[in-house]
């Protein structure tokens, strides 16, 4: 992995996030919905900590939600990250309930405040891949 | 005289640390050795009275480093008769001393040496590279996690951030604890920032910008060094030396996955803090110095909410007014920490070492008066994995 470039999902991805990533190909932000008592999770796990059962559906969520918390990065792991600096990376609790982590852009980072309601985008990476990220609303 | 934990009494009988900073002018082994030898002597033994050992004794020890029990044993010049590992981050030494000792009080070894080293010309984190541990240390979670760039300061700003926010919490009091840990530091001769000299609130409030809201004066060092200690069976031990003993001990695991955890300002170290309590039977109000895992300024504010020292979302008005100082309301990581002591290696066991001295009474300008109760909390990951412990001197 070459550190002037920014990571990708690694592509030995065990066989049950598969899906998740399928869909954000589709433009589609799906979280996994338990069969047996429907709670939603994410991210993908192998089991429904609320009721143990391991049935899975996937379930398409609105992508809407706001912050939960943030952080503006002012020193990036690698130099592919430190170009971008300062950049802002969110917990964004969805309407639906679970909680997604990635960047939030178009904005200025001294704007973002916690509580701010935000969308997911989706981002066409390199090698097939696609990405999610948000964006404040309006 | 029976032990909390078996049939037998433990003592945590020597320690030893070497100079914090850099030692790339020396090779692992020698340092390894050396601090593992001083550790046994302060505690009144000899190097083939060792048959116990925690840890993996492997990173940088080269083509020895594999079976660390019987490269231990090629040294010592017996064989060992216990060996555990712990896999728990930077709180693998403070884990491993309550492993450490159960396994004597039970029986099971006499003399366990517990160590860590960082030491020589390795490369990345080993080697005191900045560079390479930010790399490295980012990629510890999730690709849900670093795909977008986080770094292990990232992942405790959104903590710190979400506190500030449901609590009210300034930058000002996470300076606070910075300052307080950096006055111990300058009395640690052993110390990797004490040199530097002391710091202001305004140092740490203007200094580079990490994560938002963290800084690089909120932040643990990158650091090598090694220190070791020694439990040992209280039979084997010269009356006369002073003997601080383990009389509590909890553990706790919480979420790995940060989007799952049902709080990012409340974590598993009160179910840790709450059982080491309840064994040892003493409250909270007792304890006279504490060591408290500080990757981040962050850490020693929520560490000390969790293990209720005061209640939750006080933190920041309890660390004001240098409360945590040596000679303050609550001395806590009196040598200066994973802040202004030292990050080497499994870096848990500084935070034990110093509240080990502080209770013997060997700290030196920094010393606690009458310190006789300790409390000792390992956090391994972003507070996730938590070992709590009280100490108490004879």
């Amino acid at each position: 992995m070459s550190l002037n470039e920014k990571f990708l999902p690694p592509d030995d991805m065990p066989e049950f996030h598969k899906p998740f990533w399928e869909a954000l190909k589709a433009h589609e932000f799906r979280v996994q919905s338990c069969t047996d008592c429907g709670t939603l999770r994410h991210v993908p796990k192998e089991i429904c900590p609320a009721c143990g059962s391991q049935g899975v559906d996937w379930t398409r969520v609105s992508g809407k939600g706001s912050v939960y918390t943030y952080t503006v990065i002012h020193r990036g792991p690698t130099p592919a990250y430190q170009a971008d600096a300062p950049y802002v990376i969110a917990h964004v609790e969805l309407e639906e309930g679970p909680r997604v982590i990635s960047n939030l852009i178009g904005v200025d980072p001294a704007a973002v405040r916690i509580g701010m309601p935000v969308e997911v985008v989706f981002e066409d990476a390199a090698d097939g891949w696609t990405l999610y990220k948000f964006r404040p609303v309006g | 005289m029976s032990g909390r934990f078996g049939p037998r009494s433990a003592v945590i009988a020597g320690v030893a640390m070497t100079p914090q900073g850099d030692l790339s002018d020396r090779t692992t082994e020698s340092v390894y050795w050396d601090v593992v030898k001083a550790a046994v002597a302060d505690a009144g033994l000899r190097l083939s009275d060792v048959d116990g050992l925690i840890g993996d004794a492997a990173e940088g020890l080269g083509l020895r480093g594999a079976l660390p029990a019987s490269v231990t044993a090629d040294m010592v010049g017996r064989p060992l008769r216990f060996h555990s590992v712990t896999s728990v981050g930077a709180a693998a030494s403070a884990a491993g001393v309550g492993l450490a000792v159960m396994a004597v009080e039970q029986g099971l070894a006499d003399v366990v040496i517990v160590p860590t080293v960082a030491a020589g010309k390795a490369k990345g984190y080993v080697g005191g590279d900045r560079d390479a541990a930010v790399a490295a240390m980012a990629m510890l979670g999730t690709p849900y996690e670093w795909l977008w760039g986080t770094t292990r300061v990232a992942d405790y700003a959104v903590i710190a951030q979400r506190h500030m926010h449901e609590y009210g919490t300034t930058s000002e009091q996470l300076a606070e604890i910075a300052v307080a840990q950096r006055r111990g530091a300058v009395l640690q001769p052993l110390s990797a920032m004490g040199k530097k000299g002391e710091i202001s609130v305004d140092d740490v409030l203007t200094s580079k910008l990490i994560a938002e809201p963290l800084r690089l004066l909120d932040s643990c060092i990158v650091n090598q060094g090694a220190g070791c200690v020694v439990v040992a069976a209280e039979e084997r031990l010269d009356r006369d030396r002073p003997k601080v003993r383990l009389i509590g001990y909890g553990q706790a695991h919480g979420y790995l996955d940060p989007c799952s955890a049902p709080s990012l300002t409340t974590f598993a170290g009160g179910i840790a803090a709450d059982q080491a309590f309840e064994r040892a039977g003493v409250g909270r109000a007792e304890i006279d110095v504490v060591g408290m895992s500080d990757h981040f300024t962050i850490n020693v504010l929520i560490g000390l909410e969790d293990a209720g020292f005061c209640q939750k979302g006080e933190g920041g008005a309890f660390v004001e007014g240098g409360a945590l100082a040596f000679d303050g309301r609550l001395p806590t990581n009196t040598a200066g920490g994973f802040l202004s002591c030292s990050h080497a290696g499994l870096c848990g066991l500084f935070t034990l070492i110093e509240v080990v001295e502080q209770l013997r009474g060997t700290a030196g300008p920094r010393q606690v008066a009458d310190a006789r109760l300790g409390y000792v909390h390992g956090m391994g990951g972003v507070f996730q994995n938590h070992f709590a412990a009280v100490l108490a001197r004879d």
